[in-house]
């Protein structure tokens, strides 16, 4: 999958923002959003709030989780711990990338919070690495991956499924008798 | 109707079979596209979830066209579209990419398939697989076999090409608990084990395994 399609899945998160327009409820496929009314602020999806913010019609007001205190913590529960600890947000990646680059203005400290996510992103996939060489040298056949985020398992997800398939094969050739017809190419 | 965007009262539409709302049916179309993005074989088709949003689509654009020029509503609107189309196309792409690389293996099991099962394949796609058989077979004659002695001019695309490797690992999450599922052994001195899965844990391992829970909807892949 591609980075860029696990992106549109987090623009389907909701986010509040504060819009300085009005206008009527609307009646999307997805459900209905608004009304709008100048200084109230509401929920609305992420793609439509960028957009909003875009064309300076509203004001972004970053999730609960998005402060440097909270995110502090994370990052000191997640370097102690030995599995993976619940992420910020499904989308934590994802949010925190959209957001600063696009609504940088709206979010105080938004420097020390790209750092903070990127310090817990980095402690995450360091320890993915570690479970996935264990995963592979155990030759287990079953991980349980609570609390990995979308984007986490995307990262691994190429080169550990491919590894996984090519060691089946040669495992396959090797036995006698197993051979189970044509196998997939790669 | 004084303005076309207001009056697409969701509970008015047609496909409302099964109490199914506009936003649900788009849920049931993304997953329908992850599931078939990141499964090894070709899932069946999910004609009516298609059909549904495909309605939606037209019934949406059909309004737009009403809608005065400028109306800030509208480019709301085009945008939602927009990411729904976006999500139907690529579902859609990708069964044709799998129904280029397995179809022997398709059109096999479809033709195998026993009244009253659901159908693999769309029409649509079904006659694109025949044709896309055919134009293989038909080059691959002209171009090589045709100049190949006779006793090797015969080709079985069955075992040509090959089938979807069903024993991939695949990440998948859990909508509905799952008891006793049975882990086989990746080597022989290894013994095969049975695992829960529960309701919202997120799994690796072999589709094989799991398939069933993705076909009944217990199960989602990610």
């Amino acid at each position: 999958m591609d980075p860029s399609e696990v992106e549109f899945l987090a623009e389907k998160e909701l986010v509040k923002i504060i819009p300085n327009f009005n206008l009527d409820k609307l009646y999307l496929i997805g459900g209905d959003l608004g009304p709008f009314n100048p200084g109230l602020p509401l929920y609305v999806p992420v793609w439509l709030a960028l957009n909003l913010k875009q064309r300076q019609k509203c004001r972004v007001v970053p999730p609960d989780w998005m402060d440097v205190e909270k995110l502090e913590e994370m990052r000191e529960l997640e370097r102690n711990a030995a599995t993976f600890t619940p992420a910020p947000c499904p989308y934590y990646m994802e949010l925190t990338k959209l957001l600063l680059n696009h609504a940088s203005d709206n979010i105080p400290k938004a420097d020390e919070i790209r750092t903070l996510v990127k310090d817990i992103w980095d402690t995450r996939i360091a320890k993915l690495r570690l479970s996935a060489d264990s995963f592979i040298t155990q030759q287990e056949a079953h991980a349980k991956l609570d609390n990995l985020t979308l984007m986490e398992i995307n990262t691994i997800r190429g080169f550990l499924l491919e590894s996984l398939n090519c060691m089946y094969k040669l495992r396959s050739n090797l036995q006698p008798g197993s051979s189970k017809g044509p196998l997939a190419d790669y | 109707m004084s303005n076309p965007l207001s009056d697409n009262d969701p509970n008015q539409e047609e496909c409302q079979e099964d109490d199914m709302t506009p936003a649900d049916l788009i849920a049931k179309l993304e997953e329908a596209w992850l599931n078939e993005k990141f499964s090894p074989e070709l899932l069946a088709n999910q004609a009516e979830v298609v059909e549904c949003v495909m309605e939606q689509l037209t019934h949406m654009e059909a309004n737009l066209q009403r809608v005065k020029k400028g109306d800030p509503k509208a480019s709301i609107h085009r945008m939602e579209i927009d990411r729904i189309r976006f999500v139907l196309c690529s579902y859609l792409r990708s069964r044709l990419q799998k129904i280029e690389k397995f179809y022997p293996h398709v059109l096999e099991k479809e033709k195998s398939r026993s009244k009253g099962e659901p159908a693999l394949l769309s029409p649509e796609e079904f006659a694109f697989a025949k044709e896309y058989a055919a134009n293989t077979e038909s080059h691959l004659k002209s171009v090589a076999l045709s100049h190949m002695p006779p006793i090797l001019q015969t080709l079985d695309m069955l075992k040509a090409v090959p089938a979807p490797c069903l024993d991939s690992f695949v990440f998948l999450r859990v909508k509905e608990s799952q008891e006793n599922i049975l882990v086989e052994p990746e080597t022989d001195d290894q013994r095969e084990y049975v695992v829960d899965l529960e309701e919202g844990s997120q799994h690796l391992m072999r589709y094989r395994t799991i398939a069933p829970l993705i076909s009944s909807g217990a199960a989602q892949l990610i």
